[in-house]
């Protein structure tokens, strides 16, 4: 497997979890492509014009253009978040498309983002792309243990009471704006981060990065992967990244009739398409749920739960 | 900017405005029933421009599996756009079959309808770029006929020439909002249509086949969305099989800004983003694109309930 494919594949997990987070507190942003575009902008920007070394891009550089990058999106996120964070369901996610939009209007016009051509060159901190990994899996086991730990922590259990009943959560005072905006906010970061890498991975950055076509190919690694787990959009993020290219290899498989393996090549997209449509349909819970990851991993977790289910029986039978 | 000026690009927002609001119906249509957004029209908008141009006889071009072929008759302009349409409409009810119903039988997420109809829109733009290629297409030139390619609306000393591709599309855009509103207020279908917007489970108790109704309502909502492609490929061209993506999306914020399955304030929407993109000063030009979506941005913020809609307090 080519390691471009593979470096792919974790941003994308990485993306699907910018969504997931919003959607702990019950909040379908779609906004994660607009911070994504931004943060590789930042990155692009300072990478080309106040970071001008000579020889090798130093890595400490790249690391504190992530943190700026991160940092940016998240006051954009909390100035677009507290406003847009009073909107449901369908209406936030179209709020949140418009914001995608009117940021990539933006960025095809300013003269900063280099118009409709973009910024070029941006420098290489390492001699191939392999040596990415030493970036981006640390980052996606780190974010992934984020989310582990946050689903276990006070916040996290906010989120989770919001996303079941916002009504309920409020009534038992956990302030559903502070943290929905939170929510939002930790989303907008790990894009922001994701794109200042992804600027760097690419080499090239402009008005094509973020539309809204990945907008809706972040939500379907998320529902498609499963949405109730933080394993899941990065299984979703993964799986759907490398499918095409999966079919593209299936292509050259030899013995195949040469109209089969034309349609592979040319039209893996049509598939691409159609799985993603039967996914759906198929997997209405997504690929991975809970009750899948505990009969693989949990016997450790099924055993607390049954100490746990079986304590309140024996009460009941001592008061009997 | 003189008045010359003025009223000419009043009359272009005019025919850009109906179009919006023609296609945007299909969005508010079937959001009125279902509650849940159509990503797939943006495509059926896009297959409705292609469908209009293999009827007129013309060739496709060097790529894809049609390359070079075309039909071996050729439809006058309206009967194609008609049955451009009805094809369109058709591939609309497919859309319901694969992407709508077997998540609503199986009871699941509604969200789930965003991602099953965008992955049957990735699949059939891919389908059309696999079957004609990329390239741009664009409408034989004698297309209208012997119709002259502008009509003056202003006097022979101050000219204001308005071409009548716009005047076609506004007088076909005006024909089917009455069609569409005598059909939802003057026939029974539509009295049923609005009962199952208005509480889909008591309708389906007072005998309305609800199953049936929503294939209608995609059948209607994939022609109006096959008509709005071909108008726009009329006037300016078949951009590849991703055109349909840029229209998908404002139709979102036509939709939004006249209230979610609001059809009237869909119709108003359109002119409305219709007529101040088109009154843009020349040197924002470049920022037209995101006109619609700061307005609906704005109108979110301020006024969810859309333009004609009335605020509905939260039920617990």
């Amino acid at each position: 497997m080519n390691s471009f494919l593979l470096i792919s594949m974790i941003l994308a997990a990485m993306l699907a979890l910018s969504l997931y987070l919003p959607l702990m507190a019950g909040q379908l942003s779609l906004a994660s492509p607009g911070f994504y575009a931004l943060g590789g902008y930042i990155a692009a920007v300072m990478s080309t014009k106040y970071f001008v070394v000579t020889g090798p891009f130093p890595v400490l550089y790249l690391l504190a253009e992530m943190a700026a990058a991160g940092a940016a999106c998240g006051v954009l996120a909390l100035v677009v978040g507290i406003p847009a964070l009073r909107l449901r369901g369908i209406y936030l996610a179209l709020a949140t498309i418009a914001f995608v939009e009117i940021l990539r209007v933006l960025s095809l016009n300013l003269e900063i983002t280099g118009g409709a051509v973009g910024i070029f060159g941006i420098p290489q901190p390492f001699s191939d792309r392999g040596s990415y990994l030493w970036i981006a899996i640390p980052l996606l086991l780190l974010s992934m243990g984020f989310i582990y730990r946050l689903e276990r922590i006070r916040t996290g259990r906010a989120f989770a009471a919001i996303r079941e009943d916002e009504l309920a959560a409020a009534a038992m005072g956990i302030s559903p704006t502070f943290n929905k905006v939170l929510a939002f906010m930790l989303g907008a970061i790990l894009a922001g981060v994701v794109g200042a890498l992804s600027a760097h991975v690419l080499n090239t950055w402009n008005a094509r990065q973020g539309t809204f076509d990945s907008s809706i190919n972040y939500l379907a690694y998320v529902l498609i992967g499963g949405s109730r787990t933080f394993v899941g959009p990065v299984v979703g993020g993964m799986a759907l990244t490398a499918l095409p290219e999966l079919l593209r290899a299936l292509a050259d498989v030899g013995g195949l009739p040469v109209w089969l393996a034309e349609f592979l090549r040319n039209g893996r997209l049509i598939i691409f398409g159609v799985l993603i449509a039967l996914g759906t349909v198929f997997f209405p819970q997504g690929m991975v749920t809970p009750e899948l990851l505990a009969r693989l991993f949990g016997r450790r977790l099924r055993r607390a739960e049954q100490v746990a289910s079986t304590q309140p029986v024996d009460h009941g039978a001592q008061r009997r | 900017m003189n008045t010359t000026l003025i009223l000419q690009q009043f009359l272009n927002g005019l025919a850009i405005g109906s179009v919006y609001a023609i296609f945007a119906l299909g969005y508010t249509l079937v959001f009125s029933i279902l509650r849940v957004i159509n990503f797939a029209h943006g495509a059926i908008f896009t297959l409705g421009a292609y469908f209009t141009y293999m009827l007129l006889g013309a060739r496709f071009g060097f790529n894809g599996v049609f390359a070079n072929l075309a039909l071996p008759f050729s439809l006058p302009f309206p009967l194609a756009l008609l049955v451009g349409a009805l094809l369109s409409g058709l591939v609309g009810v497919v859309v319901e079959r694969l992407a709508f119903r077997p998540l609503r039988t199986r009871g699941a997420d509604p969200l789930l309808t965003l991602v099953s109809s965008l992955g049957v829109a990735v699949a059939l733009v891919n389908l059309i770029q696999y079957l004609v290629g990329a390239e741009i297409y664009t409408y034989p030139p004698r297309v209208l006929g012997s119709l002259p390619a502008a009509v003056n609306f202003g006097t022979s000393t101050l000219p204001v020439p308005v071409r009548t591709v716009q005047i076609i599309i506004f007088a076909v855009s005006m024909v089917i909002v009455v069609l569409l509103t005598y059909l939802i207020n003057g026939t029974k279908i539509g009295k049923a249509l609005q009962a199952v917007s208005e509480d889909a489970t008591t309708a389906s108790l007072l005998g309305i086949d609800t199953d049936r109704l929503i294939l209608f309502t995609f059948f209607l909502s994939g022609f109006l969305g096959g008509v709005a492609g071909t108008l726009v490929g009329l006037s300016v061209s078949i951009n590849g099989p991703y055109f349909g993506i840029s229209y998908g999306l404002k139709g979102l914020a036509v939709i939004v800004l006249g209230g979610l399955g609001d059809i009237p304030g869909a119709v108003l929407a359109g002119f409305l983003i219709g007529l101040v993109e088109s009154f843009v000063p020349a040197q924002y030009v470049a920022y037209k694109d995101a006109v619609a979506f700061a307005l609906l941005f704005a109108m979110l913020l301020f006024r969810p309930q859309g333009l004609l809609g009335r605020a509905v307090v939260q039920k617990v």
